[in-house]
């Protein structure tokens, strides 16, 4: 039944041998021990400190919004750090490997990288940044936010929530894993066909690359029916369509794309794992197979999946840019119109990913035109952001400095994104690392939103502000770092220099490519003070607390409540009475107010089912990476019967009675406002529940 | 030369370097000859380069007034010490929002009709730019090439020559050429940024391709689609010369000692990584062998990777110089 394979096959490791671990190769052993080391140290750490319990109970098996989203944001930034030594790896070696005479080691004719090698740290870098770092933040940030934009408790699907994560989670320690235990794919974070398929990639790199994939798809399909539910079944009362914050829309569109196109990419991988399990043709060159039909599968994911990320990054500045202007948002309504554009837009566009297939005229015609109306709403978008500022009272703190610096982002990628929009362009440039240079000044933009977002929401979940001088510092060394890196990178594109060269044959690159590793210099140097930013902000957290509302001009509904936010989300559920409820609320002098009375709550109970899930999926992808069917067997069925067996628990939430909510909302000591403003006035002036 | 007035014009050349000015990159500019995008010698890439600057152009004139109106806001609106008047209630204007979506809107549909009037100049199955100034010249006798893609080495086969060549190609200056491109193993580019732009070459499929040098010389050719371990390595010299010195070289390869039939093309199709830049002429190539590849290629036929040349390149290269040396006793 299964397609035959060279090379050892064993009934109890499967295709896994001793030769399959990399003990030869110095770069692998040195990381492998560097992991180790730092594994060491932090079981050790949380030992002594005796948290192992906190992190089980609180943790491990929370279903809380909150820490689902910070554990997506843990996992974004382990892995953002991954794709980013890959990044400073594949600079070494192009600058190393410049020309005939350029010295090899490692077994390397060039640099020291094998090209097999090279390519398979490439194909890791698009990957882990795409899906295990851009995707994870981003979701890690809606799922914080979204239920607190809109008055909700928790996401509509609590459970599922906590699947999802670990499912992602799964799939990061997949690719994690394909460090030290065989190889990863070659074929590029799309995956080039048919060099995916088993003649040209006989290892188990394809393998790894295909289901960690699986589990990042599924888990975020799961995540998106789990946000769009929440967003339309959730809101609290009086938060109508119109009065939705922006941020809450850009969720919505981003989740539209993702559960319409995810499921195409689960079923795209699902035929290639035909293909490469049962032998079928589906997308190889002969034999009746059409290897087109998988770029138009995977781009009709691929493209929406570029705005499924792209899109909360918008909405993350959409939230910062009023808030440090100190007036609403310019155009709420073309803003709305804009990032649901945007989406409906995304699905009509994926042909531009191979342009030069030589299609007929009018095809490339209809997408390219297609891809030119993305400008439209994008356009519109940066307009409106700049007349939000116009009128406005700008303070240049951290979020604002990372949220404004996006907007510079969006017009070179703009100028640079319409130039590979242009068919012909693109057929000078399309593989060309002027194009990666585009797309990285996009996802720069989405990294930046990520700093300014985390920068603004991190008091409201931990309750303290971040240190402003190292973070500054991070910024403007990082800012350096991308000119430093990314300018050259252009340069090269007009000199016609091409990507994923292992080896780069033309000396006259050169020059430019030993630029960019002073750029790669920079952004490490910059890492260094993120660092210092972080461990400062911790060490004097006590100075930097957080009222409700951190920057004291905030508008929507979280900087409603504690920061950090009580478990509950809401001790009373809040009444929306604006678009800009918060600063309605401060308009009118009725923000601090404290709730006439309280209300039990319902909440869900914490599970360890999701957890479980999550490592029985890891067991069940490496099995079939390896073809280890035994394995495959035994988490398959097990992964059934957990989700048997959960459907009839019917032991899944409880009730926190309204007088322990008084006791515990009683406890908190906000820190109060800077703003003369009624602190805890109770009752007289209107209360949550009551209209005004 | 007619197709000369395909070029762009000076300006317009000088003001596609633009967007390098604004992005800085004009540091390593040593008389432009190595901005091979910028420095096109063939119509198709001319044609290219005056939409690319066409583009740039009407692009900039949205993008540098909106960068400096957002400098402008973000400094006169500033708290601390910016001139503006701050108007808390401000968020909504008729005027403005109809500007807001305008722009964008006319520049689109400004932009989609040169990008549509280009892709149909540069159609691959038919350029007219390359038609046009083909019958402006009176050049009658277009030369066809068929181009064959392997892991990793390009053949050009010149069917009514009966002669063919591997990583070296040699066209006439100031005639149609016409490529039909196949791959016999994975997806490839075939692309010289100087005289035409990237097309896919296709395993089991047939692409069109044309070229119309208009100055004589040496230009760099090279896959720029992934393929495998041999990608980087997938370099072609192409030499454009005179119409004589065409003919003198399809006679010269026309005594090569090699022939090429399908089993020889076997041989040369094995994955080779062409590290040292190595070139091969064949002479009486097999006729219809092009469309014999592409068919045994439908049929199933593949070249696997060798898994040898996963785990240790410098050992492979020395078995693979071992293999050729071998094949040519």
């Amino acid at each position: 039944m299964f397609v035959h394979i060279d090379g050892p096959w064993s009934p109890l490791l499967g295709r896994l041998a001793l030769s399959e671990i990399p003990y030869n190769n110095p770069i692998l052993i040195g990381t492998f021990a560097f992991a180790a080391l730092l594994a060491v140290v932090l079981v050790g750490l949380v030992t002594y400190l005796g948290l192992w319990r906190t992190i089980w109970r609180d943790w491990l098996t929370s279903v809380d919004h909150k820490k689902i989203g910070i554990m997506y944001i843990l996992i974004g930034l382990v892995m953002l750090f991954r794709g980013f030594m890959d990044a400073v790896m594949m600079r070494a070696q192009q600058a190393m490997a410049v020309g005939p005479h350029s010295a090899g080691y490692l077994d390397s004719p060039h640099g020291y990288l094998t090209p097999y090698h090279f390519d398979q740290i490439y194909t890791a870098h698009g990957t882990i940044m795409i899906l295990f770092a851009a995707t994870p933040l981003l979701v890690g940030i809606m799922n914080i936010l979204v239920p607190l934009q809109i008055g909700a408790r928790d996401m509509a699907y609590p459970y599922l929530n906590a699947v999802s994560l670990w499912l992602t989670a799964a799939g990061a320690a997949l690719v994690m894993a394909s460090l030290f235990i065989g190889d990863f794919a070659h074929a590029g974070w799309f995956g080039i066909v048919p060099v995916m398929e088993l003649p040209y990639s006989p290892g188990v790199g394809v393998d790894y690359w295909m289901w960690a994939f699986q589990l990042s798809a599924v888990g975020t399909t799961l995540g998106g029916i789990n946000l769009l539910a929440t967003i339309v079944k959730m809101r609290a009362p009086g938060m109508t369509w119109g009065r939705l914050p922006i941020f809450t829309w850009a969720s919505l569109s981003a989740n539209l794309i993702s559960l319409s196109t995810f499921p195409v990419v689960t079923v795209a991988l699902a035929l290639l794992a035909l293909d490469r399990y049962f032998g079928t043709h589906f997308y190889t060159a002969g034999l009746g197979g059409n290897l087109m039909l998988y770029n138009d599968l995977f781009w009709i994911w691929g493209h929406p999946e570029v705005y499924f990320v792209i899109l909360p990054a918008f909405g993350m500045i959409s939230e910062i840019v009023p808030t440090f202007s100190e007036k609403p948002l310019f155009g709420y309504l073309g803003m709305v119109l804009a990032s649901l554009g945007i989406a409906g837009v995304s699905w009509g566009v994926w042909l531009h990913h191979f342009f030069t297939m030589a299609a007929s005229p009018a095809v490339n015609a209809f997408f390219s035109i297609t891809t030119m109306a993305v400008g439209i709403p994008t356009g519109v978008k940066v307009f409106n952001w700049a007349f939000t500022m116009f009128r406005g009272r700008l303070r240049f703190e951290l979020p604002m400095m990372w949220a404004s610096a996006a907007l510079f982002f969006l017009l070179v990628g703009g100028l640079t994104g319409m130039m590979n929009a242009f068919a012909t362009n693109d057929y000078m440039v399309h593989n060309s690392v002027f194009v990666v240079a585009h797309f990285h000044m996009m996802l720069l933009l989405i990294v930046y939103a990520i700093f300014g977002g985390v920068n603004y929401w991190f008091p409201k979940v931990f309750g303290f502000r971040l240190e402003q001088r190292f973070g500054k510092m991070f910024f403007w060394l990082f800012t350096a770092g991308t000119a430093v890196v990314f300018i050259p990178m252009f340069t090269l594109g007009f000199m016609g220099m091409t990507r994923r060269l292992a080896y780069v044959a033309f000396p006259q690159w050169g020059p430019l490519l030993d630029i960019e590793v002073v750029g790669i210099a920079i952004y490490v140097l910059s890492a260094v003070f993120l660092v210092a930013q972080l461990y400062v902000s911790f060490r004097d957290r006590a100075k930097n607390r957080a009222g409700l509302d951190a920057w004291e001009t905030s508008r929507s509904l979280e900087w409603m409540t504690h920061s950090p936010v009580p478990f509950y989300n809401f001790a009373v559920t809040p009444e929306v009475h604006a678009r800009d409820e918060r600063a309605w609320r401060v308009a009118r002098g009725v923000d601090t107010v404290r709730p006439e009375r309280y209300e039990d709550i319902h909440m869900p109970r914490n599970t360890a089912i999701p957890l479980w899930l999550g490592v029985l999926s890891f067991g069940l992808a490496f099995g079939l990476v390896w073809r280890m069917w035994w394995l495959v067997e035994v988490c398959a069925v097990a992964i059934i019967a957990l989700v048997v067996i959960r459907s009839f628990d019917h032991d899944t939430d409880y009730t926190i009675a309204a007088k322990e909510i008084e006791r515990m909302e009683r406890a908190i000591r906000d820190v109060p406002s800077g703003r003369p403003a009624a602190d805890d006035v109770i009752g007289g002036v209107p209360a949550f529940r009551q209209g005004v | 030369m007619p197709m000369n007035s395909l070029r762009p014009k000076g300006w317009l050349r000088l003001l596609s370097l633009l967007p390098l000015g604004l992005l800085g990159g004009c540091a390593h500019r040593r008389g432009g000859d190595e901005f091979w995008m910028l420095d096109p010698r063939g119509v198709i890439s001319a044609t290219q380069d005056h939409y690319l600057a066409l583009d740039v152009l009407i692009m900039l004139f949205i993008i540098v007034p909106t960068g400096f109106f957002i400098v402008w806001v973000m400094r006169h609106y500033r708290r601390d010490g910016g001139r503006g008047r701050h108007d808390a209630r401000w968020d909504h204007s008729y005027a403005l929002e109809a500007l807001v979506w305008g722009i964008p809107i006319l520049t689109v549909g400004a932009l989609s009709y040169y990008s549509v009037k280009a892709i149909y100049a540069v159609n691959p199955y038919h350029p007219t730019v390359v038609v046009r100034a083909a019958r402006a010249a009176h050049v009658k006798n277009p030369l066809d090439i068929d181009v064959i893609s392997t892991d990793w080495q390009w053949v050009f086969i010149y069917p009514k020559q009966g002669i063919a060549t591997v990583d070296r190609l040699v066209v006439p200056k100031g005639i149609p050429v016409h490529f039909r491109l196949t791959s016999a193993t994975v997806v490839n580019d075939f692309y010289i940024p100087q005289l035409v732009g990237m097309i896919d070459v296709m395993p089991a499929m047939r692409v069109r391709q044309s070229l119309l040098v208009s100055r004589a010389g040496t230009y760099e050719g090279y896959s720029a689609n992934f393929s495998g371990a041999g990608f980087s390595w997938m370099n072609f010299e192409t030499r454009a010369v005179s119409r004589a010195a065409f003919r003198a070289w399809v006679a010269r390869v026309q005594g090569a000692q090699a022939h090429l039939t399908y089993a020889a093309f076997e041989k040369v199709a094995r994955p080779t990584i062409n590290v040292h830049g190595r070139v091969a002429y064949f002479s009486r190539v097999q006729s219809g062998l092009f469309r014999h590849v592409v068919a045994e290629t439908a049929a199933g036929k593949t070249y696997p990777t060798p898994m040898a040349m996963t785990e240790n390149m410098t050992r492979y290269l020395k078995v693979q110089a071992r293999r050729d040396a071998h094949n040519r006793d």
